[in-house]
């Protein structure tokens, strides 16, 4: 028998190689996604801190309370979103559909309270007059700009994560998702929680009167 | 969950010694040195026990891992630039 013929009467997936890392396919995409976003943020907060360091007037507005505060609040409420998610996925890998779906709108109700404290954050800046190139303070115009843009593409990749949550537990509660899907996600929420680990303390922290 | 619930409380302590560390009044450099590596043990149990890194095969972690940081390590090139500006900016009288 030749070799066409042996491959067409293998059963599927017989003749296939497996997965170097044994991974499916969905989580690796999903991995490598995360390390060309990772290098994208990396790419910002670089030139972040190029910026900061050739401005020696670089304005420093974030007092202990309101900004500090709420944003260690923000952190707890992100890092606490990761517990809950591992929750789900643990609940979905277990078979427990309920509990993961619950676990699963926790997770995006904590992804909303951080969404909904910075855009409270960025509403009391606007009053104040910081936009995108103005200053208030007098110094540096691109503080507004390196700061809006950094916490907004955060802020962009937190609102997103809120609904494929909510897609994903959708997906997961009729059975159209399974456990790897919900897996893939995590993966991205704990990943969004991680930038947020360099954003508080490069972006607030270091920007504190 | 015990492990993930013990990690957690961790990277909160961890967030609470950033802030501790700002208002120590330590030298911009320094404080930068300290909030960066303390964001990189952050990201360390994050990655290897939220996104379980840690207990996937090795070959997926340095398959990631050593790129990304390349990739970071290279965008380093323009702080001697960054310095330049910094030094050469004229003050006013």
């Amino acid at each position: 028998m030749s070799e066409a013929a042996t491959t067409l009467r293998a059963p599927p997936g017989a003749l296939t190689e497996g997965s170097p890392y044994g991974i499916p396919s969905r989580k690796l995409a999903m991995w490598l996604f995360i390390i060309a976003d990772a290098a994208t943020f990396g790419a910002i907060l670089f030139a972040y801190g190029y910026l900061r360091l050739a401005n020696p007037d670089w304005s420093k507005p974030f007092a202990f309370t309101p900004t500090i505060v709420n944003g260690m609040v923000m952190t707890v409420v992100l890092l606490t979103s990761s517990l809950t998610m591992v929750a789900g996925l643990a609940a979905a890998q277990s078979g427990r559909t309920a509990a993961g779906v619950r676990w699963l709108g926790v997770t995006m109700l904590l992804g909303l309270a951080f969404a909904a404290l910075h855009l409270r954050e960025w509403f009391a800046m606007i009053a104040e007059g910081w936009r995108l190139f103005r200053n208030p303070m007098g110094g540096s115009p691109l503080f507004g700009a390196t700061f809006f843009g950094i916490t907004g593409l955060h802020l962009l990749h937190v609102v997103c994560g809120v609904i494929v949550i909510g897609v994903i537990a959708l997906g997961f509660r009729r059975g159209r998702f399974g456990a790897g899907h919900v897996e893939a996600t995590a993966l991205y929420w704990h990943f969004v929680d991680l930038v947020w680990m360099f954003v508080f303390p490069l972006v607030y922290l270091m920007n504190v009167r | 969950m015990k492990l993930y619930a013990v990690v957690w409380i961790g990277l909160i302590l961890i967030v609470g010694l950033e802030v501790l560390l700002t208002y120590e009044h330590l030298p911009a450099g320094a404080l930068l040195a300290c909030l960066l590596g303390l964001a990189l043990i952050e990201a360390a149990l994050g990655v290897m026990y939220f996104m379980h890194l840690r207990y996937e095969r090795r070959t997926l972690f340095w398959s990631l891992i050593p790129y990304l940081l390349f990739a970071l390590v290279m965008m380093d090139h323009f702080w001697p630039d960054a310095l330049r500006l910094m030094r050469q900016r004229l003050h006013g009288p």
